[in-house]
């Protein structure tokens, strides 16, 4: 990176199945308003807007950033849409920050959002394609078979996803943003059917309405503001090809190599110790034990253990999404973003009730295709 | 402004623009023209940092139709990367600002789209927001001619000259055997065409066409090793304006205007006007009339020539059809765009747009000479 750049502004909407109150530009413009105040500053100091979502179709409009110019503050301004699948709210920040990093831009917001409301999204993600075998079943149906083959592979027993599931539920509880903010026991999503085998009901994400913006300043810009803020130390989007003989689908080659760019850049040789707590993207429970492996925080066929040992819970030594995380709130486009925000949250020490201890490194992580885009940053309370 | 680098084209490859590509899926569109991008550097994907897709869903009739554009541009083992739901060129602004960032030193930039698939007319009223504009029925055909009427009754512009306009396209298209339409018309023959939607005609709007691409670029030190000629960016600048069509005065282009001055300033070009051949992204002789106007240029002068290419009016392959201005402008610079060449050019301009009525303008100046020292 050409010169140093931090989060100054955070905003997020409050979450739910359909916020019948808010058009979809009055959705974005809540979490603008939010972000601007939160970093004292106005429109006017906004160099650029890059904004992200997942598919048009989940809304029914065609490149929407283009009517919400108004609601983001974008008259004049350049404006770019990212689309990166599930990722891409965290590629979009990350897009934004290089707006920053090229030395062009001073200050950057940038915006993801989803109002999935609006349309439905397992139509949307469930087309008839040529050459492609009807899957009809949403991201679940997609997905399944990448969480049997990690059971299969690690000989995860079934009470995992459970355990994960119910954890992420506990920590929506302190998170007022949160979607889904009822607990719910291992025993309660045990008892929950299963829709795509081994994913059960209450081990799905839910569909939200939602957005989030972050505001993105250069290093003395960003030393002015009122609050304190969270440098990005490292950061990277990487994709692969789908159709590789052999590719991991379990822990894909992307988002290994994607960490290791990202804790190279920001000094990290052990993230299990030397990063306090993680945002990674858990749409489906058995993720997280994926992701624990793939990112590097424990060994291949580890992951489940330490879930198992609630090394992830508040309090202990990793908390993975102590706001929730997917599992308690998903608007899609917007998911990958706040995951980099409550990243950003927790090194400014301003996670409110669902603020983890002592965090000087954290973890914003999120991915999309068919487990083939990877985005995701590490934010520090130290200038890098 | 920190100090910029030099960032140079080095390779541009585009499929045929048909109207629809009976054999091929839109990955088959892709993977030929990024071999021959490559090709054409003399370079494998692995000498390449960076990447980045232009394409938008709709067009292909389904959720994440990018994903599967990955297989084509070589991403394996994986690479760095990001999609733009935007047309290529916005897409090289991006790899542009990366190289800038020092975080890549090189790019390769695809767009595609398969408008074969869907009805653009009815997609691109999609793009119309959904409360008020889009359930009226507008497509982009039924924009334009709102924004021709509003630029002829402010500037007394006739029929006659948006004839002229669109002749002048099919002329130079003529020389031009990479672009969907390759045949003169004359002006007269043009308005005798019917009405598309008064006070536009048939013959004054593009063929949408389909059709894939892929630039390459790359910063100074490496862009020489690429290329014997190596088309500079000397400046580039891209604005929004509101979408409403009530909003803004639709018979200018503000947002085009800001963007040109910028990037001519940052080019240190004192005017549009200066360069020696323009490819504007106009889709409609109007669209063409405003963009000249908003850049300060005269359309019927000898320099600068616009669209020698013969523009989109001869070929619009949807997501491409801005990157194609810049692959002109690459081969006009390099000596490599045959009969339809400008002879002796060495600097250019090249514009692209999205959304409707020139809602979103990029403007880009560029040259074979480097611009910092």
């Amino acid at each position: 990176m050409k010169r140093p750049v931090a989060v100054v502004g955070v905003g997020q909407t409050h979450h739910g199945a359909r916020r019948a109150d808010l058009s979809i530009p009055g959705l974005i413009r809540e979490a603008v308003d939010r972000a601007l105040t939160d970093a004292g500053l106005t429109h006017d100091d906004i160099d650029a807007i890059v904004i992200g979502k997942a598919p048009d179709m989940l809304e029914g409009v065609c490149q929407p950033e283009q009517f919400l110019v108004g609601a983001m503050g974008g008259y004049m301004k350049p404006v770019l849409r990212v689309h990166t699948a599930g990722s891409v709210g965290a590629s979009t920040a990350i897009a934004a920050m290089t707006h920053v990093a090229s030395g062009l831009y001073d200050r950057v917001l940038t915006i993801a959002f989803e109002k999935q409301s609006e349309g439905n999204a397992m139509w949307a993600l469930s087309p008839n394609m040529p050459f492609t075998p009807p899957l009809v079943a949403g991201a679940g149906g997609f997905f399944a078979p990448y969480c049997r083959a990690y059971i299969a592979k690690t000989s995860c027993p079934p009470h995992i996803g459970p355990m994960t599931a119910a954890n992420a539920r506990d920590n929506a509880t302190r998170n007022e943003y949160a979607h889904l903010r009822d607990p719910m026991s291992v025993e309660d999503v045990m008892n929950s059917p299963v829709l795509w085998d081994p994913i059960r009901y209450l081990e799905t994400c839910p569909s939200s309405d939602g957005a989030v913006a972050l505001v993105l300043a250069a290093g003395d810009l960003a030393k002015q503001g009122p609050r304190k803020p969270a440098w990005i130390r490292g950061a990277a989007s990487y994709a692969e090809a789908m159709w590789v003989p052999g590719r991991d689908q379990v822990s894909p080659r992307a988002g290994q190599v994607c960490a290791k760019h990202v804790y190279d850049q920001a000094g990290i040789t052990d993230p299990w110790n030397q990063i306090q707590t993680a945002e990674i993207y858990v749409p489906f429970a058995w993720f997280e034990a994926m992701w624990l492996e793939n990112l590097g925080f424990r060994d291949v066929g580890e992951g489940w253990k330490a879930i198992d040992r609630g090394e992830q819970k508040m309090g202990a030594h990793l908390p993975i999404n102590p706001s929730g995380g997917v599992l308690c709130t998903n608007p899609i486009g917007a998911s990958g973003m706040l995951r980099l925000g409550e990243a950003a949250l927790q090194v400014m020490g301003r996670a409110g009730a669902h603020q983890v201890d002592g965090v000087e490194n954290a973890l914003g992580h999120a991915y999309g295709g068919g487990a083939q885009y990877f985005a995701m940053w590490v934010v520090s309370t130290e200038a890098p | 402004m920190s100090a910029l680098r030099n960032v140079a084209l080095v390779g541009f490859a585009q499929g045929p623009i048909v109207a629809r590509d009976r054999h091929r899926m839109s990955t088959e569109m892709l993977y030929p023209v990024v071999r021959e991008a490559l090709a054409q550097v003399g370079a494998t994907r692995d000498d390449i940092a960076y990447q980045v897709s232009a394409s938008t869903d709709y067009m292909d009739g389904r959720p994440f139709g990018f994903v599967a554009a990955l297989d084509v541009m070589g991403s394996w083992p994986p690479r760095q990367d990001l999609h733009l739901e935007m047309d290529g060129s916005f897409a090289a602004y991006y790899a542009w600002l990366k190289i800038q960032a020092g975080e890549a030193d090189s790019a390769i930039v695809c767009g595609h789209g398969k408008t074969s698939e869907g009805e653009p007319e009815r997609i691109l009223n999609l793009a119309l927001d959904p409360y008020y504009q889009a359930p009226i029925g507008l497509g982009p055909t039924a924009t334009s001619a709102l924004q021709a009427s509003a630029y002829m009754a402010r500037t007394g512009a006739t029929d006659a000259d948006l004839a002229a306009v669109a002749a002048r396209s099919r002329a130079a298209g003529a020389k031009n055997p990479d672009t969907q339409v390759r045949e003169a018309a004359a002006a007269t023959a043009l308005q005798r065409t019917d009405w598309a939607v008064e006070p536009l005609r048939t013959g004054y709007l593009p063929p949408i066409g389909e059709s894939a691409t892929c630039l390459v670029i790359a910063a100074e030190g490496k862009a020489e090793k690429l290329c014997e000629r190596p088309v500079w960016i000397q400046g580039v600048d891209h604005r929004s304006e509101m979408q409403s069509l009530g909003a803004r005065d639709l018979s200018r282009s503000a947002g085009a205007k800001l963007a040109g001055e910028k990037a001519l300033a940052m080019a240190d070009v004192g005017a549009a006007k200066d360069v020696d051949l323009v490819e504007l992204m106009a889709t409609t002789p109007v669209e063409e009339l405003i963009l000249c106007e908003a850049l300060g240029l005269d359309a019927t002068a000898k320099k600068p020539v616009v669209n020698p290419s013969g523009g989109p009016l001869c070929g619009h392959p949807i997501m491409s059809t801005g990157l194609v201005r810049l692959g002109e402008v690459f081969r006009q610079l390099t000596g490599t765009a045959g009969e339809r060449g400008v002879a002796g050019a060495r600097r250019a301009l090249a514009h692209a747009s999205m959304g409707h009525c020139l809602q979103q303008n990029i403007v880009w100046v560029l040259g074979a000479q480097r611009r910092w020292s």
